[in-house]
């Protein structure tokens, strides 16, 4: 509790310490972070890799444009709609595709998104391929917009991040773990596989919806080639890979190293984003075959540390009975 | 008769696009991997192609497929032997498609960074232009020549596949990579030859789409895309059926064309989405 309100405190305070470069910088990291969280809870804990959510990202941030420019309100006021848009795609399409496992689920996504993105650049109400402003931006106050985003997008990490720690330890968590460990022992049981995926699935929507409305009204723009760019997913894959998969301190962990990697290679060294990209597949693909479940849970381990642990021990036998030796490990 | 011209040409180019799917499907077939990097691969050797031929410009482009295929092979066998293989009996399904995934952006970046995100094409000259006037339809030499080359590589590769030693090992090692090793066999060595031959397969698939149509390196996704929806369509593990997917994909996209002009694969995308709703199972259920 006490650590909640020292993060409140430095996130509130933040805006009147650094300057506007790093605040933007701040921003970018949190918003990140919070869709890494989304991507990991379908991947790491339903067990769904998608490689379209970019398309859950520019559904979010276009209807953020077309109702502020629609309403005529500052954009803050409509925020909303991005998750509500983005939770509705996901739950109609979510019939289709949720037929299809493994790599097949996750390249079908991904197709959606080119014709969602085809579809886009081919409409003229939403700007083509040339993409359109944001209609109300006369309408924002630019003194404290910096800091509002700030505050917003460090909002969204701290909600989304107590809300997955809670979804985790409920019984809703265990059965979407359970499912992922072995969806056969845990329909045996009665858990409800179709319907967890579901809600996982719809929640990741709505969570990458919210970001990428913010990530976009903070650029005042948006045009099709970023909003459908494939290079998000990458950007969430990387993030949890390297982090740790199925963990809520691995995407912490991935961010840092993401961004730490990123300004270290474009900053002082002076490589272009290319090579940054390069340098993180490189990283991403020697965890996977090094350490598969990522980094965190490998330090984990090994210094015994815990911070946001959903670990259940597993139930003790009663005395005089003997049962054979099970795993203890329920989740990872 | 524009329309008859339209679907011809489209099932021309469907030969070329069961190609670019016979690479991902027999790997795919062989080892359960999805190699999300098929694509990229296919766009380096379209690269090492355009490279080749500028070095040797009195050669004609289409003998570099010799050497490109051959490096192919080589560059499959290693990707396999050093990467693959680490994950391809993980329990976890999803380590080979991450895995891969992660490749297929380090080799579109380091293409980006080496070759430039210029529109490339790779010229033959006369051969591109050419073409037979048939009871009034007009059809290219090059395409027509492209899915002939298709077929008689589907047919080959059906026969090694059936009749040879190699092909009942690989066979075998599909069906039961475990009870193989009592037979002596090593599957990641096996596996290590089908990669090699997957992209060597990708790599005639590459140069001649290059051949067909311009590329940068960012045109891996969208022949990776194209080469799964190739096998989705096909129906797993059924290589004529992949043929039969790919003239399908390509008929969607030129009658797609012909009615909008720049919409790309859209056409082709939406046949494929539209076909997994209604039949899951692929135009074509059998197994290899």
């Amino acid at each position: 509790m006490a650590c909640v309100i020292v993060l409140v405190a430095v996130i509130a305070g933040a805006p009147f310490v650094l300057n506007e470069g790093f605040l933007r910088l701040a921003t970018e990291c949190l918003l990140l972070l919070t869709m890494a969280q989304m991507w990991n809870l379908l991947a790491g804990y339903a067990g769904l890799v998608s490689l379209g959510h970019q398309v859950f990202i520019a559904f979010g941030a276009y209807a953020l444009f077309l109702a502020s420019g629609w309403l005529e309100v500052t954009p803050i006021w409509v925020l909303p709609v991005a998750p509500l848009m983005a939770a509705a795609i996901a739950a109609i399409i979510a019939f289709p595709l949720f037929r299809l496992r493994d790599a097949y689920f996750s390249i079908a996504m991904w197709v959606f998104a080119e014709i969602i993105g085809a579809f886009t650049m081919k409409s003229q109400a939403v700007g083509g391929t040339s993409g359109m402003p944001l209609a109300t931006s006369k309408l924002i106050d630019f003194d404290w917009f910096e800091p509002t985003m700030f505050w917003l997008a460090g909002g969204l990490t701290l909600v989304t991040i107590a809300a997955l720690y809670k979804m985790m330890t409920s019984s809703f968590g265990l059965g979407l773990m359970s499912v992922r460990d072995n969806d056969l022992a845990a329909m045996s049981v009665g858990v409800d596989v179709r319907h967890n995926r579901l809600i996982a699935f719809v929640l990741s929507a709505a969570g990458c919806g919210l970001a990428g409305a913010l990530s976009f009204m903070g650029n005042l723009f948006i045009a099709p080639l970023a909003a459908f760019d494939v290079n998000w997913s990458v950007y969430m894959m990387f993030i949890v890979i390297i982090g740790g998969i199925g963990t809520l301190e691995g995407p912490i962990l991935g961010v840092i190293i993401f961004f730490g990697l990123r300004e270290l290679m474009t900053g002082p060294l002076g490589l272009s984003g290319g090579w940054y990209l390069v340098g993180l597949g490189i990283i991403a693909v020697v965890v996977m075959i090094v350490a598969p479940r990522g980094i965190w849970p490998a330090l984990r381990d090994r210094l015994g540390v815990r911070l946001l642990d959903v670990h259940r021990a597993a139930p003790r036998p009663a005395a005089g009975t003997i049962l054979p030796s099970t795993s203890e490990r329920v989740t990872g | 008769m524009i329309w008859v011209e339209t679907l011809i040409n489209g099932a021309l180019l469907g030969g070329l696009y069961g190609l670019l799917g016979i690479g991902l499907a027999l790997v795919f077939g062989v080892m359960r991997v999805v190699n999300i990097a098929h694509g990229e691969f296919m766009v380096l050797s379209a690269f090492c192609a355009v490279l080749l031929s500028n070095m040797f410009p009195q050669v004609s482009p289409l003998l570099m497929l010799v050497p490109v295929i051959a490096l192919s092979f080589a560059v499959g066998w290693l990707y396999q032997a050093l990467i693959v293989n680490r994950v391809v009996t993980s329990p976890d399904p999803l380590s080979p498609l991450l895995l891969t995934f992660g490749v297929s952006v380090i080799l579109r970046n380091v293409m980006v960074e080496i070759f430039g995100a210029d529109v490339r094409s790779l010229q033959v000259g006369e051969l591109s232009r050419a073409s037979l006037e048939v009871a009034g339809l007009n059809i290219g030499i090059m395409p027509l020549l492209t899915l002939v080359l298709a077929a008689l590589l589907f047919m080959a590769l059906q026969l090694v596949l059936r009749r040879t030693e190699f092909g009942r090992i690989v066979r075998a090692t599909a069906d039961r990579r475990d009870i193989v090793r009592l037979s002596g066999v090593k599957p990641d060595r096996v596996y290590n030859y089908v990669m090699g031959l997957s992209l060597a397969l990708g790599a005639i698939g590459g140069v001649l789409l290059a051949v067909r149509s311009s590329f940068t390196p960012f045109s891996g996704a969208e022949r990776l895309l194209i080469a799964f929806e190739v096998v989705v369509l096909g129906g797993l593990g059924s290589f004529w059926g992949a043929l039969l997917g790919g003239i399908a994909l390509g008929m969607a996209q030129l009658i797609g064309l012909k009615i909008d002009p720049n919409a790309g694969l859209l056409y082709a995308h939406l046949l494929f989405f539209i076909m997994l709703l209604i039949r899951p199972s692929g135009l074509v259920s059998s197994r290899v």
